[in-house]
């Protein structure tokens, strides 16, 4: 069985270098898809994720073990993220549809193309649903939904209350259900009440 | 209709906690007995759940690690930049290795046309030597005449050196044996007073000598 995180940092910190690969292993696609969906570019997500771990790697000695690594490690990321996203709005962006275009969005495949294409149509749609909402609310969902992270990694992470996570959780999805809803997707609908 | 505890952050909470299978007994009883009795908020969460079913679309393209223990993977357009650099190189060496080669079948083709030339030059002189009545012309002829006067010439300097450092030799000798003799004039002229002086002394010794007898001889 493997070592956990807390017992590799502790390696790590101890001298083992080569326990940070068990680290890197462990979080390296889940840090990278965190950013993927932050910025929407897979290159900056990969960027981010091995500028991350070289963050973590260079500070890993600091690191106190008060919170899990993996917060510690959405931490840097979202921070990451966050600077390319303000340098963002004083250049150009690339855009969902470029990304899009270029094949970067996979998509649920079905059995037929007909398929294929509504799922592609759906998470175009998604993805703009996301990009429409406020920062805070965004990072809430991006890590719960997409990062399956708990209320309180996501407050480590974040460095804000439960409370607050849980509330931003609750407008996003709300956000998402209004625009998903005005794009006429199905799913947001909400179903019929179950007879009393 | 809307719900009647809209503003409650404490049940949003709880909802979300149950939304997300995070919730602890307790909240799962406060959030059921409150659907029951609230068709908003059931609404609500039969939306929410769509909502997050709709999420699951968009997914992350699967891609190399970005980070490696071993080494870092390159972006694409670090990748793109790299590839360009070593086209470029690869050009930049084909043309300089083919300029080069160019230069040096250049420089070749105008050192034989150089050659060439001088030897046609070379050609043209034989034949207006040869033109000239009486006249002959043999390289190693000339060459060894030149060699002749030049070791002629050689000597004869050689020759004139060599007495111009025999009379200074000689003029030197000269000044020295001139300047021995003086000193030797000096030295004995310095022994002669010596001597003089000397000669005095005992002369006056002498006397001294005489005289204390002398007067010793009397007192007895």
């Amino acid at each position: 069985m493997g070592r956990t995180d807390e017992e590799l940092v502790e390696a790590c910190q101890a001298g083992e270098a080569s326990a940070f690969d068990g680290l890197v292993a462990r979080w390296e696609d889940r840090i990278r898809g965190a950013a993927f969906r932050f910025l929407g570019s897979e290159e900056e997500a990969r960027d981010v994720a091995q500028e991350a771990f070289l963050k973590a790697y260079r500070s890993l000695a600091g690191f106190k073990r008060e919170a899990r690594f993996s917060s510690w490690l959405y931490q840097i990321a979202t921070n990451l993220c966050r600077d390319r996203l303000r340098r963002r709005k004083t250049r150009a962006t690339v855009s969902l549809d470029e990304m899009e275009e270029t094949g970067s969005v996979m998509v649920e495949t079905g059995p037929g193309a007909q398929d294929r294409l509504l799922q592609m149509d759906l998470a175009r749609t998604v993805r703009r649903a996301i990009e429409s909402l406020p920062d805070e609310q965004r990072e809430v969902v991006i890590l719960k939904e997409y990062q399956d992270l708990t209320f309180l990694e996501i407050a480590q992470a974040l460095d804000v209350p439960v409370s607050t996570v849980k509330t931003r959780l609750y407008r996003g999805l709300g956000q998402l259900r209004l625009r998903l809803e005005r794009e006429g997707v199905r799913g947001a609908a909400p179903l019929p009440a179950p007879a009393p | 209709m809307d719900c009647e505890r809209t503003g409650d952050e404490g049940l949003r909470a709880d909802m979300m906690d149950v939304l997300y299978g995070e919730a602890d007994s307790a909240a799962r009883t406060r959030v059921g007995e409150h659907l029951e009795g609230c068709a908003a908020c059931r609404g609500e969460m039969a939306a929410l759940r769509g909502v997050r079913r709709d999420l699951r679309a968009w997914r992350v393209p699967a891609t190399r690690p970005s980070f490696s223990p071993r080494g870092v993977y390159l972006p694409r357009w670090a990748a793109a930049a790299a590839l360009l650099l070593i086209g470029f190189g690869a050009t930049l060496g084909a043309t300089g290795y083919d300029s080069l080669r160019r230069s040096l079948a250049a420089q070749e083709a105008r050192a034989a046309d150089l050659e060439r030339r001088h030897q046609e030059e070379m050609r043209a002189l034989q034949a207006s030597i040869a033109r000239v009545p009486g006249a002959s012309f043999d390289p190693a002829t000339l060459l060894a005449g030149i060699d002749a006067r030049i070791d002629e010439r050689l000597r004869e300097s050689e020759s004139r050196q060599a007495g111009r450092v025999d009379s200074r030799l000689a003029g030197w000798q000269k000044q020295v044996d001139a300047q021995r003799r003086v000193d030797m004039a000096r030295v004995a002229a310095s022994l002669s007073y010596l001597d003089g002086r000397h000669g005095q002394q005992l002369a006056r010794t002498n006397e001294l000598m005489g005289y204390v007898l002398e007067t010793s001889a009397r007192k007895r």
